[in-house]
């Protein structure tokens, strides 16, 4: 059988099986005597190295079998965490990472074995203390040898499903003939997770791990039912095989997700007892009664707690009931039910979405043309168009979690590399956004986070010179506001000196010395976010190699967002991350300048206002106007959309007030349309983006208005 | 997409890789494009305008719910611009380095098929034709005692 078909799942899963180990290790470092923490540690190793094995990539299996070692003897409480540890432990991990993107991009795991890495965890292994570690971790072997068959043996027989396989005649043959020939058969009951996901697929590597050892002659329910999902939580095996039974169900415990396998040699006097159709059951009631006290005792009290009535219906339904009715009642795990869906598939769908709005807009625009027939119908289809919308964007919302999950990881290491002292301190991980932004948002928000490390944080003689705490803290902040999602990076550090990136300006000739002068300190500030800006005093392979907030601001920019930074010179600064909620449909204001139709996101809009147009005064030769108190500058949309109003200049203006950050301005229009759903649409790759307009929607009568850029006018 | 009349070249028989090509008229002179870059050919419609864009970008069309850029040939071809008539087309061609891009063309002729050895090749150096375009001329096909002049339309895009 071919395993390409799981390599997806088995990246997913190993991603976040890495994820969940680098979170938990770290945890460990804080809290190294944290049971729940070292056995999830444990549980994750280990399904690392059984997917790896079942999928063949043996380097990745050895190591993952090393790194597992370590960890059953740091759980039998024989090895202490240390801080060596962990970063060999953070090493390892960084090589599974290398595995896994090796076999993600040439479906291969490469050729590097890591033994450095295995020699010092054995390293590790060896020298924890004073006991003698063979014996420790022959003996922890044995422990969990000894133990798993035993708790197993106990409710094992109930569990015994494969006897009650039903075993045809031409099955019977080949089965006989395999024992005179001396191999042995064997019953195997596999049991999967109840969380599982894929059942599937983990049925397809117990059989396929299976398979190495034995021969499958039959399977209940078929191999059929299996691959398509059709089976409760176990499925029952009749093997044919020459090695021992421990050995085989070795390999299909191996597999993650299954969480027990139980088996049994059939002897020729079973297979005998199993073919004799009519007695089967009855045998097999007896047997199930005889081996299960545990059965029983359930049984038992069932019947008690049952009314008369019930308790007086023959056992063997009872039985049946009782069976039929336990893995039912725990194979329905009602929450969490997720399905993984090709995000292009959701692509799709949102392109449906999107062109069914259109149409429900044009809808819309031809009655109000033909006055208010069927307008009942439309504010239906309105409202389910808008629902829809709103599911599909859930559909494809996942927490930034994924992507912030890395760096508390990354600050330890950034600790060690710069010799400061830093802590993270991370709030609302589980605010979502998009997929393809989130996608997109991990390196912008590593950048900022180790700008913060590198050149916000002092070193620690300056933090006590000003009196601050030893520690310097890192915050990362994620919360909803509105249609925009904020993400914070905020520290305690040194702060911008204005100065210092004033004469870095002039040196690199960003601005001249005149220029300098009169710059308003944010705008100094702003210059940061230059190409080719590094106020780094020496470059350090942390950060300070020029590139960095330039490409923080453009990677932002591409995703409809924006970056902004205020800071206190020796108090810290604080990097704002704005991005929208959903990127293809906003909510816009459609409005009319020279006779041609625009949208304004409506996201940017705060007010609409009516001006008088002696209200709008010069202030150094621009115009501007005062709203409740402050005075705001005035830009009159015709000019920069290269037309010309059609009001005449004493006529009222519609002044619509745009917000970006914290600045505010009045945009002039013509004339208000409304509000208005709009499917964003690219110009096209030919047209070059020119500054203000940001894309282009279609009309309900097919006309396009283009969509005004606030952000690039403010 | 309309009144594209399919012209009797096939029955030439000649040696050379045969290449179809739509005959678009600017004024008198007549162009080739490669039939294989056509996407669509559409009459006139609304064209909502681009702010700060070039001359030649005469704005963006809707074509079935797409978005794509116009652009006047005349005025991309160092031509006069004219008014528009009934004859005037949109040639919506589907170029991999821009995606789609509209023409705006004043008529749309025929097909034809040219034989390698019906087009003559214009050299670089713009002996053969001493006009603005032969930049964007990559040989001249003859048919029926006519010349047209083929087009290399990723030079009509790519010089800007």
């Amino acid at each position: 059988m071919d395993v390409s078909q799981y390599l997806e799942i088995f990246l997913d899963e190993t991603g976040e099986h890495l994820e969940s180990l680098n979170t938990q290790i770290l945890n460990l470092e804080q809290n190294p005597e944290d049971e729940a923490t070292i056995n999830e540690i444990f549980r994750a190793a280990h399904s690392l190295k059984g997917m790896a094995g079942t999928m063949g990539f043996k380097r990745m299996q050895n190591l993952t079998h090393d790194m597992e070692n370590v960890f059953t003897e740091v759980r039998a409480g024989n090895m202490k965490v240390t801080s060596s540890l962990v970063d060999t432990l953070f090493q390892t991990l960084d090589a599974l990472e290398e595995y896994t993107t090796n076999i993600r991009e040439t479906s291969d795991e490469g050729t590097n074995d890591n033994q450095r890495l295995i020699d010092q965890l054995n390293e590790f292994l060896n020298s924890k203390g004073e006991p003698v570690p063979e014996k420790k971790e022959e003996k922890a072997g044995e422990d969990a040898g000894s133990k798993a068959p035993e708790g197993e043996a106990g409710a094992a027989s109930s569990d015994e499903k494969f006897r009650n396989v039903p075993i045809g005649e031409t099955e019977q043959s080949v089965l006989t003939a395999a024992i005179e020939e001396g191999k042995k058969i064997y019953g195997l009951t596999v049991y999967v997770d109840e969380n599982c996901l894929l059942k599937a697929a983990r049925a397809f590597l117990v059989y396929k791990a299976v398979e190495e050892k034995a021969e499958i002659i039959l399977s209940n329910p078929t191999a059929q039912d299996i691959e398509d999902e059709n089976f409760e939580l176990d499925f029952s095996l009749i093997v044919i095989s020459e090695a021992p039974l421990e050995e085989i169900l070795e390999g299909a415990r191996a597999v993650s997700e299954i969480t027990k396998v139980v088996g049994a040699e059939f002897t020729a006097e079973d297979l005998e007892g199993i073919s004799k159709e009519g007695e089967e059951k009855e045998a097999e009631e007896e047997s199930a009664k005889k081996d299960a006290p545990k059965e029983e005792k359930k049984e038992s009290s069932q019947e008690t707690a049952a009314p008369a009535a019930v308790a007086a219906v023959p056992a063997q339904a009872d039985h049946d009931k009782g069976t039929k009715n336990a893995p039912a009642k725990t194979g329905k795990s009602v929450v969490n039910r997720t399905i993984r869906v090709d995000i292009e598939k959701l692509d799709v769908l949102m392109n449906l979405v999107s062109e069914l709005i259109i149409a429900k807009n044009s809808l819309v625009s031809a009655t109000n043309n033909d006055g208010a027939t069927g307008s009942e119908q439309i504010d239906y289809l309105e409202s389910v168009t808008t629902s829809l919308h709103e599911s599909v964007m859930k559909v494809r919302m996942v927490p930034i979690e994924s992507v912030v999950s890395k760096f508390p990881r990354m600050i330890r290491d950034l600790q060690k590399k710069l010799g400061k002292k830093l802590e993270l301190y991370m709030t609302g991980e589980e605010t979502e956004l998009d997929r393809t932004v989130v996608d997109e948002i991990g390196d912008p928000l590593m950048h900022l986070l180790r700008n913060s490390a590198d050149h916000g944080i002092e070193s620690a003689e300056v933090r006590a010179q000003r009196g601050k705490p030893e520690v310097g803290s890192i915050y990362l902040d994620a919360y909803q506001e509105g249609n925009t999602v904020i993400i914070e990076v905020r520290d305690d550090g040194n702060g911008i000196d204005v100065d210092a990136v004033k004469k870095k300006a002039i040196e690199r000739g960003v601005v001249t010395p005149e220029q300098a002068d009169s710059m308003a300190e944010k705008d100094v500030i702003n210059l940061l976010f230059n190409a080719g800006f590094s106020t780094a005093k020496e470059i350090t392979d942390v950060s300070g190699r020029g590139v960095g907030l330039d490409v923080v601001k453009s990677k932002i920019e591409s995703l409809s967002g924006e970056v902004s930074v205020d800071s206190k010179y020796g108090e810290g600064s604080t990097w704002t991350i704005r991005l929208p909620l959903t990127l293809a449909i906003i909510q816009a204001l459609m409005v009319v300048v020279g006779g041609e139709k625009y949208a304004i996101s409506l996201a940017s809009i705060q007010t609409i206002e009516d001006v008088a147009p002696e209200d709008i005064r010069l202030v150094e030769n621009k115009e501007v106007m005062t709203l409740r108190g402050s005075v705001i500058p005035i830009i009159r949309l015709d000019k920069e959309l290269d037309t010309v109003s059609t009001k005449k200049p004493d006529e009222n203006l519609v002044v619509a007030i745009a917000r970006k950050g914290e600045k505010l301005a009045g945009l002039v229009v013509d004339e208000l349309i409304g509000q208005q759903e709009i499917v964003i649409k690219s110009l096209g790759k030919y047209i070059n983006k020119t500054t203000i307009i940001s894309g282009a929607t279609v009309l309900g009568d097919g006309e396009i208005a283009l969509i005004i850029d606030t952000n690039a006018l403010i | 997409m309309e009144e594209v009349r399919i012209t009797n070249a096939d029955l030439i028989v000649d040696e050379g890789e045969k290449v179809q090509y739509i005959v678009i008229k600017l004024g008198t002179e007549q162009f080739g494009i490669d039939i294989k870059y056509i996407d669509n050919i559409i009459r006139m419609q609304s064209i909502t305008r681009v702010p700060h864009a070039a001359p030649y970008i005469k704005g963006v069309i809707n074509v079935r719910g797409e978005v794509i850029p116009a652009l006047n040939l005349r005025l991309k071809m160092n031509l006069e611009e004219v008014e528009d008539t009934k004859a005037t087309r949109i040639i919506i061609l589907k170029l991999e380095q821009y995606g789609l891009i509209g023409f705006i063309v004043d008529e749309v002729k025929e097909v034809v098929t040219l034989s390698e050895i019906q087009i003559e090749k214009v050299s670089q150096d713009g002996t053969q034709n001493s006009d603005d375009n032969q930049q964007f001329v990559f040989g001249v096909g003859k048919i029926d005692n006519q010349l047209i002049s083929l087009l290399d339309m990723n030079a009509v895009c790519s010089e800007k």
